[in-house]
């Protein structure tokens, strides 16, 4: 059955789908079969081979003609490639000895000439086989992962993040820049919901969950905490943290003694910044930890006078000057970042007179106010009636910003209300942010139907340009309508102050085409929801892709959206985009969901197929540092070594390495070679495609009944970064018309450091190709732009058969 | 955002404005007389033609002709060595930086242009590409003032302290080229904080303050009533903010405020208590110069005589 | 007479809002198509303040493409103050696309009658490389301003001279401004607008003041716009 030339296959099979007349009915199998046999190898055809039955005869096969090296030709291996790896597997053969020829999408979908079809089958199974007459059998890549993550941020979306962690068995660190867990939702008093018309009270939802944290066996809470520094690689993380000193001992029972003997006041961040808290004080009375902590920077005592009132009040000793920061090392295999938002500074808009005018203020402010833990404890007053609120203990005092108030006796409600949607988002102008803020539409209707319940005489105005109350928000926003809140459309030009310290909106209500100069009691901005300090922070220290307005960029916003660019760390909340609490929840739901997942798969085995390094021929001379990824480094022994986590496979560094001491693993120059010379006849155009998008770009034409003629002969390589000037000489020896580089489009953050590197090597091929320079091509692969794909397919075989 | 550290004191071509010329010399004079006594490195040239400005926004010129008269310009500009053109006039200063634009960023218009030049021999005004930068070559004066106000607050001779003064910023300053402001272009404070650096109390925020001055071109020829509606609205915004000194950075405002306020007065039966100037005849002032000679009060048409006595200048 | 149609101000295209897009009196980024009426360019807008201007419907039948508001009278009224190209959220810029629809306007033969007041500044810079207030806007202004301006435009001369300056603020620029005048096609353009103004006014096109309050052209179907009469225009 063996002559001299197959002398190295006589363990080798060719296995034939049929796919129900998919194959079948373009590719003659029996001519391909008859011609296979003619050249002594073993030939299989079934039905359906990706069923269970097809699968049995694939193994009993391997076991029974004890087998090293077998080639499917069936539909594209992205469709059962891991089916059939698996299955070969199962039957004891090394991965590196399976090889699947794509004769669906790239054959018998295309070539309606079945005689084409069939010639084109049999050229890609023989040099399937002739790429394993040099197989070396491949390791798998094993890498273990710390069981434990690390939850950047105590809002809403880090506290979900780490409780969904936590109750799925994971150890999970929860770390907190501010002295309390509880974010900006801590703040709104009021949250609104899609499916009832009622307001729900934010600290209802969120002190159990605050709680839940703090006493879970699984979670570490680490507040007044921050991250100072990420290294290491995905799976296994060094995280440095800086814990500063809150100068107040764990045995504090937040009994409030410190806080009432405390002579400083300071300005309350918590409540943008009206001056009622103490250099003592816990962040808000559901504080978690509830542990007091000193503002170091207005505390006496800390700023080297004599006061120590707080420490002569507690009754527990809690109170400890002597505390010094610590900096504290962990390892995690995977990292959360939930870091959020902050409120847009209005002010950047001066026409509508915030920071100007004191009775103008932002939604958040108006959630403050309105809550009954807020300045005014929950009383709607203007800001220059603040000092009269009625409320005890000692009224809360007038921001900063504000001159003196009128002097009447009594506070009084303001009776007309003007909101203005929109403050610096939907605006192209410098300072504000293109994009939509999503929240505060709903949170103007929020705030209008809270208002409108206590002060049913309050008219209230909401200036907008669309009212976004998408899916069932429509419910509530009918209802708020239903409350007697006007709505204008149209974006105001300013505010204006009159010497009363009454205030007019200047808008055009677009609607009647009328100019209004509607009065205002109070004036609040819905102002754009803008990356945290924290956030835009932690993208820099973690190095993660962030979109232009700084918020952290997911892999893909619908298959990948909690993906960060690293591997290993994810993002969740408004970190990730401008977003409300309910959508908060649920994607850090998801996020805990992928971060568990790839955790709890260790050791992880690698997917794909990567660089290795001959350490015989390497000469250390750095040249395949330049890796885009940072994939390759020097040991410390001067040893390159390769992180496998990191290396996505594409094969830049064998372009790098002169010595030849880099290869990408199953796509050798001689595995390379021993296909090209398979798989080539004279006159056939040779594509190299990225085994990515572009591969699925060429499946796709076949998936979409176009056609191209059969002397388009494609290889699938990790990168065109992996063909040199000889493969491309090779190739031009073995018949080859011309030669195509189909890339992945930049739109990936992967392809997105490849494509440059991809068009400059094919820039480089030209240039020193000469005279042959204008055989070789390139085009980028859009998985839409099929036709225009198969339209290079047909244009440049046309040329070849014309060579011909 | 033009940043104040950017603004230059050397080789400034100061642009002669035609409605300075004919209505307010005093804004040149003064303008010079600050500029002598900070050191400024500038000089003017009579070859310089009018930026078209007055034509172009009565609509009868077209681009065309206002980029190529900008073009011949700027060489003026170009040949004598002062290439940082900085103008008396935000019109001025508008229409130099936008032709500026168009002349680097459209070949098609710049070709035109060069080729009329040719054509007619005028092969020292041709045009390149990038010749002049829109963004760095082009000054109000202003803005040379306010880079220079630490200066301004040492040189000051006069005291001002207690007098109530608003600003109104040119449009064409600010709201033509609105990313090349000093400051916020919502909220521009440079006439303020000059005035403050003069010992003047600015009056930084009043109603109205971004409205135009009503000029508006055709507007107070074609519409006058609409012109002098929206002059009045301003007038009496900074009369309920208890305004006496306006100050002002365009001739344009200039006449609009300065000439017409006696009109409004006597056509609405209303009664102003503020004077006008522009705020380089105020900085000469208050460096001590002669309210006549240096500063040509005597062509202004709402007295300064009242104010000047007030404040112990006369 | 066929018109000198300048292809910068005015690009021929197939619609307005095209035309306004490749005009070089327009900004190169110009947001017109992302226009989203909200209003803001109407509501900075002194004009609409204090008329039934609005820059927003002005944007809104040029994104329809429809040629009445070329000859609306609404479009004569902008004080070109650039309050709408400092506000608008979507950077459109009305201001910049009205000055595109006079130049239009003026094409057509429309609104030509506005142009008589100015049209000496043009020779008057050709001549003497410098613009000024044209005769009839000085005649107007000495009736407002009375004697102290009067007197003061007088003694300009003598004043200048006593401040150090020349008699009188000359320039000079060898002819160039006058031969690039010639060149740039503003004389042909200026004859041609002379003539439709005579045309008119033998027509009797040209009034004192508008009164043709019903005429249809133009009208721009809102209550306001019926509503708009124009400014009382000064004799030409």
């Amino acid at each position: 059955m063996t002559d001299g030339t197959t002398e190295g296959l006589n363990k080798a099979a060719v296995f034939i789908c049929h796919c129900s007349g998919n194959i079948s009915e373009h590719v003659d199998i029996d001519t391909v079969k008859k011609t296979l046999k003619a050249e002594g190898i073993s030939v299989y055809d079934y039905e359906y081979l990706c069923s269970s039955q097809g699968q049995a005869l694939i193994k009993n096969k391997i076991i029974e003609g004890h087998l090293d090296r077998v080639v499917i030709g069936s539909c594209t291996p992205s469709k059962h490639g891991t089916l059939f790896k698996k299955c070969v597997q199962e039957a004891g053969l090394n991965r590196a000895g399976l090889e699947i020829a794509n004769l669906r999408e790239q054959c018998a979908w295309v070539h309606p000439d079945r005689a084409g079809a069939t010639e084109k089958a049999l050229s890609l199974l023989k040099a399937k086989l002739k790429r394993l007459e040099n197989v070396e059998p491949l390791e798998d890549i094993k890498v273990d992962i710390v069981q434990q993550a690390l939850v950047i941020g105590g809002g809403i979306a880090g506290i979900t993040a780490a409780l969904n962690l936590a109750d799925n068995g994971i150890p999970t660190f929860l770390v907190e820049k501010d002295s309390s867990i509880g974010g900006q939702m801590a703040k709104i008093g009021k949250i609104f919901s899609p499916d009832k018309l009622a307001e729900e009270c934010a600290m209802c939802s969120l002190s159990p969950l605050m709680n839940e944290v703090a006493a879970h066996p699984k979670i570490t809470l680490l507040t007044w905490t921050e991250v100072e520094n990420l290294s290491g690689s995905a799976g296994n993380f060094t995280v440095r943290l800086k814990k500063k000193p809150r100068y107040v001992k764990d045995n504090c029972t937040a009994c409030g003694r410190c806080s009432r003997v405390c002579p400083v006041l300071v300005e309350d961040e918590f409540n943008c910044g009206y001056m009622d808290k103490k250099a003592i004080s816990l962040r808000f009375s559901q504080s978690v930890p509830k542990v007091y902590c000193i503002d170091p920077n207005h505390c006496l005592q800390l700023n080297g006078e004599t006061c120590g009132k707080c420490a002569a009040a507690c009754k527990n000793g809690a109170i400890d000057f002597s505390q010094k920061e610590e900096i504290i090392e962990l390892n995690v295999g995977a990292v959360i970042v939930a870091t959020g938002f902050e409120e847009y500074d209005a002010s950047q808009k001066p026409q509508y007179g915030y920071g100007i005018f004191e009775n103008v203020m932002t939604q958040m402010e108006l959630a403050r106010v309105l809550g009954i833990n807020g300045p005014t404890k929950g009383e709607l007053l203007r800001v220059s009636d603040f000092s009269k609120a009625s409320s005890d203990p000692a009224p809360a005092t007038c921001d900063s910003r504000c001159e003196s108030s009128s002097n009447d006796s009594c506070a009084e409600t303001p009776k007309r209300i003007v909101m203005i949607q929109c403050v610096g988002s939907r605006d192209e102008k410098e300072g504000g942010n293109r994009y939509c803020s999503r929240y505060c539409c709903m949170a103007a209707l929020k705030h209008a139907s809270l208002i409108k319940k206590r002060y049913p005489e309050t008219e209230i105005t909401i200036c907008y340009i669309d009212v976004r109350a998408f899916g069932f928000y429509e419910n509530y926003y009918r209802a708020v309508q239903e409350t007697g809140v006007n709505f204008v459309r149209g974006r105001p030009a300013e505010v204006i102050e009159k010497p009363d310290k009454s205030l007019v909106v200047r808008v055009e209500d677009t609607l009647n085409q009328k100019i209004k100069e509607l009065p205002a009691d109070l004036v609040v901005l819905s102002a754009a929801m803008i990356p945290s300090p924290g956030t835009k922070k932690i993208a820099s220290v973690l190095n993660l892709s962030q979109d232009e307005s700084g918020f952290i960029k997911e892999k893909h916003s619908k298959l990948k959206p909690v993906d960060s660019s690293l591997d290993g760390i994810f993002v969740c909340g408004t970190a990730q985009s401008p977003k409300d609490v309910t959508d908060t929840i649920a994607q850090s739901g998801l996020a805990a969901v992928r971060a568990r997942a790839f955790i709890t798969d260790s050791p992880k085995t690698l997917d794909n197929e990567i660089a290795t390094i001959n350490q015989l021929l390497c000469t250390r001379c750095g040249g395949c540092l330049k890796c885009p990824f940072d994939a390759l480094s020097l040991n410390e022994s001067g040893r390159v070594v390769l992180d496998p986590l990191i290396c996505t496979g594409c094969g830049y560094c064998t372009e790098l390495c002169k010595e030849g001491a880099v290869k990408v693993a199953g796509f050798t120059k001689p595995q390379l070679k021993a296909e090209i010379e398979g798989v080539l006849e004279e006159g056939d155009m040779l594509g190299f495609v990225n085994s990515g998008i572009a591969s699925l770009t060429c499946d796709n034409i076949g998936n979409s009944v176009l056609t191209y003629p059969s002397n388009v002969k494609l290889i699938r390589v990790p990168t065109s970064l992996v063909v040199d000037i000889d493969l491309v000489m090779h190739a031009f020896r073995h018949g080859a018309s011309s030669v195509l580089f189909v890339e992945d489009p930049p739109d990936n953050p992967r392809a997105e450091a490849i494509y440059p590197l991809a068009v400059r090597h094919f820039e480089k091929l030209k240039e020193k190709l000469g005279d042959s320079g204008n055989r070789i091509h390139f085009k980028k692969a859009y998985v839409p732009n099929i036709k225009g794909l198969a339209g290079t397919f047909t244009s440049l075989a046309r040329e070849g058969e014309m060579i011909k | 955002m033009k940043a104040i550290e950017s603004i230059p004191d050397r080789k400034l071509l100061l642009f002669k404005s035609c409605m300075v010329g004919q209505e307010y010399p005093g804004v040149e004079t003064a303008t010079r007389y600050v500029f002598d006594r900070l050191g400024i490195d500038y000089c003017v040239n009579d070859e310089q033609s009018c930026c078209t400005g007055i034509g172009h926004y009565t609509d009868i010129f077209e681009g065309l002709t206002t980029a190529a008269i900008a073009a011949r310009n700027f060489a003026v500009a170009r040949k004598c060595g002062y290439p940082n053109i900085t103008c008396l006039c935000s019109t001025c200063y508008a229409v130099n930086k936008e032709a500026c634009e168009l002349l680097n960023t459209n070949a098609e218009v710049r070709d035109k242009v060069n080729s009329i030049f040719k054509e007619k021999g005028f092969d020292d005004l041709v045009y390149e590409k990038g010749d002049m930068d829109s963004r760095t070559n082009f000054y109000h004066a202003v803005e040379i003032l306010l880079s220079k106000v630490g200066q301004i607050k040492e040189a000051k001779k006069f005291d001002f302290s207690g007098v109530k003064a608003a600003s109104h910023h040119a449009c064409h300053y600010y709201k033509v080229k609105y990313l090349d402001v000093v400051g916020s272009p919502e909220n521009p404070q440079l006439i303020d904080t000059i005035a403050e650096a003069c010992g003047a109390s600015p009056v930084r925020w009043y109603e109205d303050r971004t409205l135009t001055c009503g000029m508006g071109f055709s507007q107070l020829h074609l519409n006058k009533n609409t012109s002098l509606q929206v002059t009045k609205t301003k007038l009496d915004s900074l009369q309920r903010a208890g305004v006496e000194l306006m100050l002002h950075m365009c001739p344009n405002c200039h006449i609009q405020y300065d000439r017409y306020q006696p009109v409004i007065e006597k056509e609405f039966g209303v009664k102003y208590d503020m004077v006008h100037m522009n705020i380089a005849q105020f900085v000469a002032l208050s460096m001590g110069a002669d309210p006549y000679k240096v500063c040509g009060f005597q062509t202004h048409s709402v007295p300064l005589e009242g104010f000047l006595e007030k404040t112990g200048i006369l | 007479m066929i018109p000198y149609v300048n292809e910068y101000d005015t690009p021929n295209c197939n619609t307005l809002a095209e035309t306004a897009k490749k005009s070089i009196r327009t900004p190169e980024s110009l947001g017109l198509d992302r226009c989203i009426q909200c209003g803001a360019c109407t509501a900075s807008c002194p004009a609409a303040r204090f008329s039934d201007y609005s820059p927003r419907q002005i944007v809104k039948k040029v994104l329809e493409n429809d040629h009445s508001v070329l000859e609306s009278k609404m479009i004569w009224s902008c004080f070109y103050c650039y309050s709408c190209n400092v506000r608008c959220p979507r950077n459109n810029s009305p201001v910049t696309i009205v000055q595109v629809l006079r130049q239009m306007a003026i094409n057509e033969g429309i609104g030509v009658e506005k142009l008589a007041y100015f049209l000496e500044i043009g020779e008057y810079l050709a001549e003497n490389g410098a613009s000024k207030v044209p005769e009839t806007g000085i005649r107007n202004m000495e009736k407002d301003l009375g004697e102290r301006w009067i007197g003061i435009k007088r003694n300009l001369g003598s004043t200048r001279s006593e401040m150090g300056l020349s008699s009188r603020d000359f320039r000079n620029t060898n002819g160039e401004v006058q031969a690039i005048l010639e060149s740039t096609g503003y004389f042909e353009r200026e004859k041609w607008i002379k003539i439709k103004i005579e045309e008119k006014r033998i027509h009797g096109f040209v009034k004192t003041n508008y009164s043709d309050k019903d005429k249809k052209n133009g009208e721009f179907g809102f209550e306001s716009d019926r509503k708009y009469t124009g400014q009382e225009a000064i004799t030409v």
